[in-house]
């Protein structure tokens, strides 16, 4: 198969996405008081409602249509006033009711949209922006400095139910094939659910992956749901076609599911992209099909080929009465939203001086944006010019160590904003090195200690007099004269080998500005 | 209705072994009152039918005569007031379930309008038509039995609070009240004699007692039937796809893959008729048939709702017919269509949601079996209908028990 790169110069990728995000925050479901707690022994969060018994009713928890209207208010959705409730049929034990509760034509949310950002290397995915001048825009795209942003549509965002959890017993991997029985959890049963449906309006694996990161932190800034995506209550499905660039009409979709990590939508849909495109380049047809994204084997397989449209014989659920939101209803959920990620990079652009870059990392994490903002307040009046190494500290080193922990949460660890801070401020003043900057850093988080202990422990205060260097400096010049008339006859990539030579005399204490200075004066 | 530790059969072979593991509202308000659960009733299976010959466990008897069907789907509650066996009983009425079983067993019984009494715990036809009402000997009984299960659920979102004294108005009479009859329904195809003569002759006890009686039209009701046969099976297929063997009812032992289990344990678990409302509901709803059948039914029952709400512009009750004829002989009707006519005069009300009630007149002059006539409501006012049976209960008198079942006896 070709590359993504080359294959998206040839055809032009239309992504939609089908975005699940159960409301974990609520404390019951979405039509019965069950508790809402993920990890629970199975069966013990239900009732006759989340079973289906006969004669049991449905009853809408207002909490979670006060967090779908926030969800919706975030994303630039109108809010329709008027909508109901609707009945999906499919009969699969899941589903304790064999119905769906869900919505109909008219969400609660309905005709948003996102802006993504995009750049650096995320950037290069996209083929079409030849010829595109800064600030200039084509199609739903406009050129920036670093890359583009894309505007991308949102159909809708409806509230449902989730269903239960089916565990096949007997097949290989839990899987339905050579299973002797299944079992049937229904804690999940009934979970509020919301589907964010995306107009086809994204054109590459990274589109759809910034847009689901984004939509993440939209969600978890609302602090309407933990939006795990290894435990699955944020969830995407994908529909991916091809077309010839330049062509009009939309090719035939597949859907491809099981993609639960940003790596594994971006993965899942560029090998869908270059498998669609390999097909179709040998004369193939591209089949209607729901396809599985195995990450093991780095390859979709079909899982089921769809002939005809589903039935699910929607229609109205008669238990449920419309539902009616007033202005005021709505004005005094608004009044709720939060800080928004886009809103806190602009004020930390504005207030810091920060760059579009580092304001829109720093506020990816709601965990970092916030530690960011605590060194701030502490920096005082040095925060303007402490913020640009503070913001490389998080972005860089602090996001780098919690990738590597897994799971390990900021504010569990040792690192403080005030440790932070001293740290920066110990290279900002050249009493170490940023090399030595790293070490302390770690030490921070293994040891336990302030960024001063650490230095004075380990004696690591940088030497910055310059009598002391220009000792040293000379001392190593006069013992190396071969060298000194080498790099005088041109070969001048020796000054690594004078800067180390100082750095070794001097413990790797020696401020390494200083020496540069020095021997470039010496050797002149 | 389910009442917690008891079998809830909905007289279905599919849940003849199921036990409730919680109780409904209605029942939980009912012994709240000082009731005394005395056991369950028969019906229709799942309350599809008009007489109890689809019960998975054999009909009920008329016991005014057991030759015949004691109506239905809730025949067992009015055959067991009829009988004497019990004082007030519970039932449900998606299209006439409640009244026209009351007629065929003389008995009073009351659907009270949609929303007035909870539906938690009453398993499911047509979620949108179905209530709970009382069947009773005196219409203070009934009037009793409302004020004990009447008002907001809150688990049934769909029920209100009505605060009103169902007792409050019963001795007034009906003096300066406006009673509207529909003459398209007293010149109704199929209206038998006998029960049009003791609809006018209720009309002319009114006129006595000091009502006004007042024609109105209701231009779209014969279309209530054709709306019914198309949203009761819908509801019903959406309501009854929980059936399916896995968590409870009849499971049809011996199958390895679902599909196969699903089909078998409904083929066998749901008897004829069941199976008729859930392949029609079925066929409904399905892509490219629901526009042309589910949809033009709401319409017609915006229409309907609508020809009931301007009628009430001029009557504060209307009377009519509750079936077109008494109670017939087992087997004696075997076309389901035909069968569907017994709630001709019933369906249109609880299409548009309001109350109506059947009221014991006597026996009819050719079958010399019961007659009920039916009183209807506006929506929330079921006062209304309460306040005018009451007055024609001074001069039928209250419902005997059935002669063979009085003093004591037992049906001999």
């Amino acid at each position: 198969m070709r590359k993504l790169e080359e294959v998206l110069q040839d055809w032009e990728a239309v992504i939609g996405l089908e975005i699940h995000a159960e409301l974990t925050t609520l404390d019951t479901k979405m039509f019965c008081g069950c508790k809402l707690e993920f990890g629970a022994e199975p069966n013990t969060h239900t009732c006759p409602v989340c079973l289906g018994m006969p004669g049991a009713l449905p009853v809408p928890n207002r909490a979670a249509i006060e967090s779908i209207v926030l969800a919706g208010l975030a994303t630039n959705c109108d809010i329709e006033k008027h909508s109901m409730f609707y009945r999906k049929t499919y009969m699969y034990p899941d589903m304790s009711k064999n119905y769906q509760t869900t919505q109909g034509p008219v969400a609660f949310c309905m005709r948003g949209h996102l802006d993504l950002d995009v750049d650096g290397a995320a950037a290069k995915e996209r083929a079409d922006l030849d010829g595109l001048a800064v600030g200039e825009s084509r199609g739903n795209v406009t050129r920036t400095t670093d890359g583009y942003t894309a505007h991308v549509g949102i159909t809708r965002i409806h509230m449902e139910e989730d269903a239960g959890k089916m565990v096949h017993i007997g097949g290989g991997e839990g899987r339905i094939a050579g299973a002797t029985h299944s079992l049937v959890d229904y804690n999940r049963a009934g979970t509020p659910l919301t589907e964010l449906v995306t107009e086809p309006d994204l054109r590459t694996p990274e589109e759809a992956r910034l847009f689901m990161q984004k939509l993440r932190q939209i969600y978890l800034a609302l602090g309407i749901s933990d939006c795990s995506m290894e435990e699955g209550s944020m969830r995407c499905d994908g529909n991916v076609s091809l077309r010839r660039r330049g062509a009009k009409e939309f090719g035939v979709k597949t859907e491809l599911k099981n993609m639960n990590s940003f790596k594994n939508l971006h993965d899942g849909l560029a090998y869908e992209i270059c498998r669609q495109a390999e097909v179709l380049e040998e004369g193939g047809q591209i089949f209607q099909e729901t396809r599985h994204w195995d990450p093991s084997k780095k390859r979709t397989i079909v899982m089921r080929v769809k002939e005809t449209a589903d039935d699910y014989r929607l229609f109205p659920d008669p238990d449920l009465a419309p539902y009616d939101l007033t202005d005021e209803w709505i004005e005094s959920v608004r009044a709720k939203l939060p800080e928004l990620p886009d809103q806190k990079a602009a004020r930390f652009e504005d207030a810091f001086g920060l760059t579009p870059y580092d304001a829109r990392h720093l506020v990816e994490h709601r965990e970092t944006a916030d530690f960011f903002e605590a060194c701030m307040e502490l920096a005082g009046d040095e925060a303007a010019k402490l913020a640009k190494p503070v913001a490389n500290l998080v972005i860089n080193d602090v996001t780098a160590y919690l990738n590597a922990q897994d799971g390990v949460k900021l504010a569990d660890t040792a690192l403080t904003p005030a440790r932070a801070l001293g740290l920066v401020k110990l290279v900002a003043a050249d009493a170490i090195s940023s090399k030595q900057g790293k070490v302390v850093f770690a030490a921070i988080l293994d040891e336990d200690k302030d960024p001063d202990a650490i230095v004075a422990e380990r004696g690591m205060e940088q030497v910055s007099d310059t009598g002391a260097i220009e000792a040293v400096v000379d001392a190593v010049l006069a013992a190396n004269p071969d060298k000194v008339a080498q790099y005088q006859g041109g070969k001048t990539g020796l000054i690594g080998f004078f800067v180390g030579q100082c750095m070794k005399e001097m413990r790797g204490q020696g401020n390494p500005k200083l020496i540069n200075e020095l021997l470039a004066k010496k050797l002149g | 209705m389910n009442l917690a530790g008891t079998h809830t059969t909905c007289s279905s072979k599919m849940l003849e072994n199921y036990v409730s593991p919680f109780t409904a509202t209605c029942v939980e308000r009912t012994i709240a009152a000082g009731g005394i659960p005395l056991g369950k009733l028969n019906m229709d299976e799942f309350a599809f039918g008009s007489s109890t010959e689809t019960s998975a466990f054999g009909p009920t008897r008329n016991p005014w005569d057991v030759t015949c069907v004691p109506g239905g789907s809730s025949g067992g509650s009015a055959a067991a007031v009829a009988a004497g066996l019990a004082t007030v009983t519970l039932g449900s009425d998606t299209g006439g379930s409640i009244r026209q079983p009351g007629s065929f067993c003389g008995t009073v019984a009351v659907k009270p309008t949609y929303g007035v009494v909870s539906r938690y715990g009453v398993v499911a036809f047509g979620s949108s038509l179905d209530q709970v009402g009382p069947f009773a000997r005196s219409v203070e009984d009934a009037a009793l039995a409302m004020n004990a299960i009447a008002g907001r659920d809150v688990l049934d979102c769909t029920s209100q609070d009505v605060g009103t004294d169902f007792t409050a108005n019963l001795a007034e009479g009906v003096r300066g009240m406006r009673i509207g009859v529909v003459p398209a329904f007293m010149e109704a195809k199929g209206l038998t004699p006998e029960v049009k003569a003791k609809v006018e002759e209720a009309a002319e006890h009114l006129r006595a007692l000091g009502a006004e009686l007042v024609e109105v039209e209701l231009p779209n009701a014969q279309a209530a039937m054709s709306a019914y046969y198309v949203l009761g099976p819908c509801e019903a297929f959406s309501n009854l796809a929980r059936f399916d063997s896995v968590r409870y009812g009849y499971c049809d032992p011996g199958h390895t893959d679902l599909n196969s289990q699903y089909e078998a344990s409904r083929a066998v678990g749901f008897g004829p008729e069941t199976r008729r409302r859930v392949m029609l509901g079925s066929y409904l709803l399905s892509a490219g048939v629901y526009d042309r059948y589910y949809y033009p039914a709401q319409q017609v029952r915006t229409l309907i709702t609508q020809d009931y709400a301007r009628a009430y512009e001029q009557v504060d009750c209307i009377l009519a017919p509750v079936s077109p004829r008494t109670s017939f002989k087992f087997g004696e009707v075997s076309d389901p269509t035909d069968m569907y006519l017994s709630d001709m005069f019933t369906i249109s009300i609880n299409i548009a949601g309001n109350g109506g009630m059947s009221l014991p007149v006597g026996l009819g002059a050719d079958t010399h079996l019961p007659v009920g006539v039916q009183l209807i409501s506006p929506a929330f006012k079921d006062e209304n209908m309460f306040r005018a049976a009451a007055a024609l209960e001074t001069v039928y008198g209250t419902a005997p028990v059935a002669p063979a079942f009085a003093d004591g006896k037992a049906g001999e």
